[in-house]
């Protein structure tokens, strides 16, 4: 059960991290593992709650304090199994979640939280040096087959899920690799590529099919699809990019940063060359968008050696710490300052972008911008207002657009004859069932663009779901959500 | 589990129940086994019997027993195995079998009968053991064949304390949990238990669930494993009449519930789980969550929704969030997780919710639970105090005395007074003045958390301001015992409440007693022996900090308790004299309202207003280590307490706004009203698990059929024939004394009905004087004649009370800074120091004073003293029993077990010839010491003191050879009390240095 005390002896630790102008030099991960005695000090800390909120707060449902515990007693391939029972792939969350957890850790009413994310990762960091983590194909087949559609987090959790139960499972991803935003998305110094690889090499090892390249509703019908399996998993993710129409978007030098990040990781894959369009080298850069993809974009930017890195967010500039409307255990709407805006940039709140500004080639040569201010009107959403004489030009020579996924790709969808939602999700019931029989979603195709956590959870229960729809019974783990501070 | 379903007796009222740890002399463990022959013979056959010190047994005891060869003993294993695929009749036609083969082999000659499980298969499932144990118990009792042979149990199954006691309880003699000894040896295997060979810790393992049986016992009062052996001292919560009669006939059961079918399909769930093939078998064993929530384990009411909504509901006080709060409490009848999930409002009869009395009424009919200062911190205490003294409701000052700054409202308005105080088996700061400031004195018969045990502050949290309060030594760790040392009957029930309303005649005495079979009865007795206030307890209700064993297994819920009170209470007409009160894990106007309907009109609340004021449930409240600041002594967690008041206050009125509209709903204006009118609830339609279709509640919701002119609700007040007390005539006459301090001295006659005399006299200083009384001697009174029970109780400083005759028991109760003589008549011919003088448990409880008994005084002499001084001239068993302060100096002989528990103070023994026999001490935590020469100087000066209060000839006599009679003493010193008084001397020094 942790320290007794250990809350009060040890403080909490981050992993270091390597300089910033070191760093930014390559597009590596950047931080230093701590010593195995400072992580065991950290389980320590772990107070072993009555009613660990932290585990309710996590959207896997992680056995947080008993890992904890595990990690204390120096009892790392326990704590790995304790991990593993509830998260398929910890090595993406321990270096990518944000740590929903951490916010709900009952220590950080007082103090600040264990750092949960950081013993997550080197549990499993510890699993894989040590070769504890094996491929445990099935004992038994079970004669059914699965199609897995898109191979992200949510496609990879629900495979590797099915192909427990005994379920041949096939996932088909329209990429040349796998992995989904996780490959071409997420940028090497927040996860190298070799992380999914390995990973990627033990799902096929127990006996997942994959079948890359290949994009579901082109190279293969639905019908073709659906003829050959017992079950489809949908896990195509939110892809469509919300856009910034406004005078000037069709400008070059304005990209969207989800052409601009996949572009990048695959140069450094040493697939391509890298297109100059591309490339933020000596421009001011300006991201619009103040989410992580905003931050892997400028962190990518300062690695390109561009000449300013500038960030946008439409939203005022949120508290330090957490407000009274926020109150623990929830997820606190704080100012976050991520790795890449420590590598340098400079931050702009309630900032609206009203145009972009060419030269007579139709290169971007800057931006008009306006501050905002939002008036909150009861019942209803804030309203936004344009501060009067706020107008301001930005030299810009790239802009780069981070606002958000509006929904997942319609016309696969539609193949299959599924219906939507009315905020543009592929519909699913609870149990993840689509409008036809055999067809299920999961991930941001249901829930919209959201966290990896989720995309994980998601495959899980689905494959619950599967399981049970194809057998009448499922062994498969399935989360419970009574008592969850989150909503399903 | 079938053991979960039993739930164990303890004792409350009637008979009291144990310390087996101080009184360890008293309990056995060791069990015989082998053919009893007729018990009304005595034959030397008879003897013929395999003894078993400890019957917890290893797998080599096992073997040995098995494979017994010796002429007078016959060992045979039945397996306890049935056919799995068929099912309920399979299991059934097993039981038949099994006790077929038994008969058999006992009518052969056996007399050690081995129900064993072991040798499991995919087709081939465990008979639960409880089942076939009693079974077998029953059915050869039946066959008139049971005391032929003893039971052994081979099984899988028990690993906790209760699983143990509950075989045990119905009949087993020795029981090898061969799972246990099996994970123990992999753990040591493993590495994850160290440094200790499989033998020592199968044996440790034993050793302890030995100890935790005789807790078990203790709680119901027996001391010996023989006698609980087979005793079947349970209470069935859920099980049908049919099932219970067939296999564990005579234990009671009231609600009905499952049977056999039930019990069969959990057994062939769980066996598909573990041998399914096309899934995952054996991949992960599921977290259970029992003690602590996990996701997918046992479902708590307390969970991180219900706990954040709750805060965010007082903090902001916020409607909605406490809706959404509510609704998860109450939503709650599909996990069944309480009796009251399964009702459901009926009749409804709805009026206008203005109509209803208001929220600021029906708040003052609310309560917190006893938390003691000490249990929990200053600043959660009085912040509960403050808020409930605002909205007219009471708090409860738990067992720990209480700061007198707190009985008058500050500067500011706040007032921190409780304004209930308990008064617990410690009887800790329970002086005249703590009780005068109370508007109800609640007397704990037992905890709902842990009835039937006591309880134990450890010395790190007994810092100097818990120790002032509590009258104790600072670092010292403080016992609660078990039983009231002055109740062992409803006799000595009636007489505490007697000296309580003494002590405080404006204060309400109330009795707190927790649901289990029977406590209708009790409840009875209670109202007739004067209780103002019946509470009846929950066995939810509970502290992080209690035992696991009592946690789920001892006392049954509030719903069944207060229904059995109130047909009880009403049928035998006594309802009107009583106020009955509710609690146990009360968190929603619903919960409200049924306690309500079932017979309540008074409501506690303990868990919820603690999460109001910041709890988040960690449940290490025994820890001191709540990093919230309310479970913790540790000044700097302290600083982490964010509670206000208001939270609190938010909290009641959240409830009282929630009862208005379920009072509204049904057509009741006010709660009296509304108190025991089971017929609008009914049992929920809907409720489909298959376990509750076999509940019936109707036993709980009759409602007793009487005249208009029986009351369902309090109406009178209790005569408690105060009228006569002799110390109203003393007070007339002492006027002088009490109101002006002028000294005074009075004589008067008394005779055995003169009980409690000086109560009200000191009540009545403590009201004027506060806790410093008069000055020393002001009054000065001498009885001549044979004084009744508790005589001198709770007297206050300033007091001098001398009886020339005789004393009965509880003498010096609560004694609170007066001085107590009890002499020998001058024409008295017999000896003193040979004759009883002062009957049982004498100076119970003392805070401070001195008494001087000029003979023997009877058993328990001392006990729970912290800080009187006394001297007296032999004395019976168990003397100084958990004192933690004070002076005993004993001139005569003392009875077994002296000084058992006692972790402060001092005892001075004399013999004439300064030899003492060791086996008379308890020496677990005390010392045996020489006198130093300050000692001598002190008890020099105390038997003066004797001799000038008593002429006693036995002191004059060793006085009289003082150099070589101060020799004869020895000095008992608890070892944590001494180094506490170094450890203070050592702080002092610095501090004067500094």
């Amino acid at each position: 059960m942790g320290k007794l005390r250990g809350f009060m002896e040890y403080d909490r630790i981050n992993e270091n991290a390597i300089d910033p102008k070191e760093r930014i030099e390559n597009y590596n991960e950047f931080t230093v593992a701590p010593s195995t005695e400072k992580l065991q000090e950290q389980g320590g800390r772990c107070m072993d709650c009555g009613v660990p909120f932290c585990h309710s707060g996590c959207p896997l449902g992680n056995l947080i304090p008993d890992f904890n515990d595990a990690v204390y007693n120096n009892e790392w391939e326990k704590a790995l199994t304790i991990l593993h029972s509830t998260n398929n792939f910890p090595e993406f969350t321990g270096r990518l979640c944000p740590a929903p957890c951490e916010e709900a850790c009952v220590l950080g009413i007082v103090n600040p939280p264990v750092s949960i994310e950081m013993i997550e990762k080197y549990i499993v960091e510890r699993g894989f040096s040590e070769g504890w983590i094996k491929a445990e194909p099935p004992v038994q087949r079970t004669g059914k087959s699965v199609a897995v559609i898109g191979s992200g987090p949510a496609g990879l959790a629900a495979a590797q899920q099915l192909n427990r139960a005994g379920h041949r499972v096939t996932v088909y991803e329209r990429d040349n690799k796998l992995g989904g935003l996780l490959r071409y998305g997420i940028p090497d110094f927040k996860m190298e590529k070799n992380v999914i690889d390995r990973r990627m090499a033990i799902l096929e090892e127990e006996g997942i099919e994959f079948v890359v390249s290949t994009e579901v509703g082109k190279d293969i019908t639905a019908a073709e699809l659906e003829e050959k399996f017992d079950a489809v998993l949908l896990s195509t993710g939110a892809t469509i990019r919300r856009n910034l129409p406004i005078p000037g978007a069709d400008l070059k030098g304005v990209e969207q940063a989800m052409d601009f990040l996949p572009h990048n990781n695959k140069a450094v894959d040493g697939q391509h060359q890298r297109d100059p369009r591309f490339l933020a080298t000596d421009k001011n850069v300006i991201v619009i968008g103040g989410g992580d993809t905003g931050s892997d974009c400028i962190g990518t930017s300062n690695r390109h050696g561009a000449k300013s890195v500038t960030n946008f967010e439409i939203m005022p500039k949120p508290a330090d710490g957490r407000t009274e409307e926020n109150p623990w255990p929830y997820w606190p709407f704080k100012l976050k300052t991520s790795s890449s805006h420590e590598e340098g940039s400079h931050r702009e709140w309630s900032i609206l972008t009203k145009e972009f500004i060419g030269d007579k080639d139709g290169n971007l040569k800057g931006l008009k911008t306006v501050e905002v201010a939002w008036k909150k009107i009861p019942g209803q959403r804030p309203q936004l207002i344009e501060k009067e004489g706020s107008e301001k030009e930005w030299p810009c020579e790239m802009a780069l657009l981070a606002l958000g996924f509006t929904g997942p790709e319609q016309s696969l969808p539609q193949q299959f004859g599924l219906q939507f939602d009315e905020r543009g999700n592929v519909k699913g019931q609870k149990d993840y069932q689509t409008n036809k029989k055999n067809i299920f979603v999961a991930g941001d195709a249901r829930r919209g663009q959201s966290l990896i956590v989720w995309a994980i959870s998601e495959g899980r229960q689905a494959a619950y779901q599967i399981d049970e729809h194809l057998m009448g019974h499922s062994t498969l783990p399935l989360k419970n959500t009574t008592g969850d501070l989150i909503s399903v | 589990m079938l053991y979960n379903y039993f739930k164990q007796l303890f004792a409350q009222v009637t008979n009291p129940p144990l310390d087996g740890i101080r009184e360890e002399i008293v309990t056995d463990t060791s069990l015989s086994i082998g053919n009893d022959l007729n018990i009304f013979d005595i034959t030397a056959d008879q003897a013929k019997k395999l003894i078993i010190q400890n019957p917890v047994i290893s797998n080599e005891d096992l073997d040995k027993i098995l494979h017994i060869d010796h002429p007078d003993f016959k060992a045979i294993s039945i397996p306890t195995l049935y056919e799995v695929h068929k099912g309920v009749n399979g299991i059934e036609s097993a039981l038949e079998q099994m006790i077929k083969s038994i008969e058999k082999e006992v009518d052969n000659g056996a007399n050690i009968i081995i129900l064993s499980d072991r040798g499991i298969s995919k087709h081939f499932a465990p008979i639960p053991m409880l089942l076939a144990c009693a079974h077998t118990h029953n059915a050869l009792k039946r066959l008139k064949k049971r005391s032929n042979f003893g039971i052994v149990i081979e099984s899988a199954e028990p690993r906790e304390p209760h699983h143990f006691a509950c075989l045990f309880g119905y009949g087993a003699s020795a029981i090898n949990p061969y799972m246990v000894n099996e994970i123990i040896e992999q753990q040591i295997e493993t590495g994850g238990i160290k440094d200790i060979d499989v033998d020592a810790a199968v044996n440790n393992f034993n050793k302890a669930i030995a100890k935790g049986i005789v807790k078990v016992m203790n709680k119901i009062g027996i001391s010996t494993l023989h006698s609980y052996r087979g005793s079947q001292i349970f209470e069935a919560l859920g099980l049908s009449e049919k099932f219970v009669d067939a296999y564990f006939c005579d234990t009671a059961t009231r609600i009905e519930g499952v049977g056999l079918y039930e019990i069969e399909r959990e057994i062939g769930r769980r066996y598909k789980k573990a041998f399914d093939k096309d899934g995952l078998a054996g991949m992960n064993l599921e977290i259970g969550g029992e003690y602590r929530w996990r996701r997918d384990g046992e479902a708590h009411m307390l969970n991180p929704t219900s706990i954040a909504k709750l805060q965010q509901a007082v903090r902001q006080n916020k409607w909605e969030s406490y809706d959404v709060y509510a609704k998860a409490i109450n939503e709650q009848s599909e996990k069944l997780m309480t009796l009251r999930g399964l009702f459901e409002f009926d009749s409804f009869d709805p009026i206008p919710i203005e109509e209803v009395e208001p929220w600021t009424e029906i708040v003052k009919r609310f309560k917190t639970g006893a938390m003691s200062l000490g249990s929990i911190s200053q600043e959660a205490h009085e912040n509960l105090a403050i808020a409930m003294n605002r909205i007219g409701g009471k708090s409860n000052s738990g067992e720990g005395g209480e700061d007198p700054k707190r009985f008058q409202p500050d500067n500011n308005g706040n007032w921190r007074n409780s304004a209930i105080k308990q008064v617990a088996s410690g009887r800790f700061g329970v002086s005249s003045h703590y009780l005068s400031s109370a508007k109800e004195i609640q007397i704990k018969m037992a905890q709902g958390a842990k009835p039937g045990e006591g309880g134990q502050l450890p010395g790190p949290k007994v810092n100097p301001y818990i120790a002032s309060v509590r009258n104790s030594t600072p670092y010292v760790g403080l016992i609660s015992p078990p039983p009231h040392h002055d109740i062992y009957s409803i006799e000595d029930l009636a007489q505490l409440i007697y000296d309580l309303k003494n002590a405080n005649r404006e204060a309400r005495v109330n009795v707190k007693l927790v649901s289990e079979v029977g406590v209708g009865t009790i409840a009875a007795g209670v109202a007739k022996a004067k209780a103002d206030v019946i509470l009846i307890s929950g066995f939810d209700g509970g502290t992080g900090a209690s035992p696991l064993t009592s946690l789920k297994h001892a006392g049954l819920p509030w719903e069944l308790g207060i229904a059995e009170a109130q047909q009880t209470l009403v049928m035998n007409d006594l309802r009107n004299r009583i106020v009955l009160e509710c609690d146990g894990q009360m968190k929603t106007g619903r919960d409200v309202a049924i306690a309500c309907l079932l017979g309540a009109e008074e409501f506690g609340f303990s868990t919820a207003p603690l999460v109001a004021s910041g709890c988040i449930m960690m449940r290490a409240c025994h820890l001191n280590t709540c990093p919230v600041g309310i479970a913790t002594q540790d000044p700097e967690l302290r600083k982490n307490f964010k509670g206000k008041p208001e939270h609190v206050i938010n909290f009641m009125y959240f409830i009282a706004e929630e009862l208005r509209q379920i009072m509204a709903n049904l057509g009741f204006r006010t709660v009296d009203e509304m108190v025991g009118q089971s017929q609008k609830l009914n049992m929920k339609k809907a409720v489909e698990h298959f376990k509750a279709q076999g509940i019936d509640l109707s036993k709980i919701l009759y409602k007793p059929e009487v005249g208009p002119k029986v009351k369902l609700h309090n109406t009178v007040k209790q005569n408690h024939g105060l009228e006569k007390v002799l110390d109203f005539k003393i007070v007339e006459q002492a006027h002088p004394a009490i109101y002006r301090k002028e000294e005074q001295h009075l004589e008067f006659e008394i005779k055995n009905t003169d009980r409690t005399v000086g109560a009200i006299l000191s009540n009545e200083i403590s009201k004027m004087h506060g806790a410093n009384g008069l000055p020393e001697d002001t009054l000065s009174l001498k009885f001549t004649g044979t004084a009744g029970q508790s005589f001198g109780a709770f007297a206050a400083k300033g007091l001098f009370m001398k009886v020339s005759g005789t004393c009965n028991d509880y003498f010096g109760k609560g004694l609170s800074g007066g001085k107590l003589i009890a002499e020998v008549p001058s024409e008295a011919t017999f000896k003193a120091d040979e004759n009883i003088i002062v009957g049982n448990v004498a100076l119970y409880g003392a805070v401070t004073g001195e008494a001087y008994i000029n003979g023997i005084a009877g058993e328990r002499f001392c006990v729970r003293n912290s800080g009187a001084t006394a001297v007296v001239e032999g004395i019976g068993d168990h003397g100084c029993e958990y004192m933690t302060g004070g002076i005993a100096l004993v001139l005569g002989e003392t009875g077994r077990n002296f000084a058992a528990g006692m972790s402060g103070g001092i005892a001075y023994l004399y013999s004439p010839d300064g030899t003492f026999d060791e086996k008379k001490f308890n020496l677990e935590m005390v010392e045996l010491e020489d006198l130093n020469e300050q000692d001598i100087e002190t008890v020099q000066g105390l038997l003066n003191n004797h001799v000038d209060y008593t002429s006693s000839s036995k002191a004059s006599a060793i006085l009289a050879d003082w150099p070589e009679s101060s020799k004869n003493f020895i000095k008992v010193m608890p070892t944590d009390y001494k180094r506490a008084l170094e450890m203070l001397a050592k702080e002092n020094e610095e501090k004067l240095n500094a």
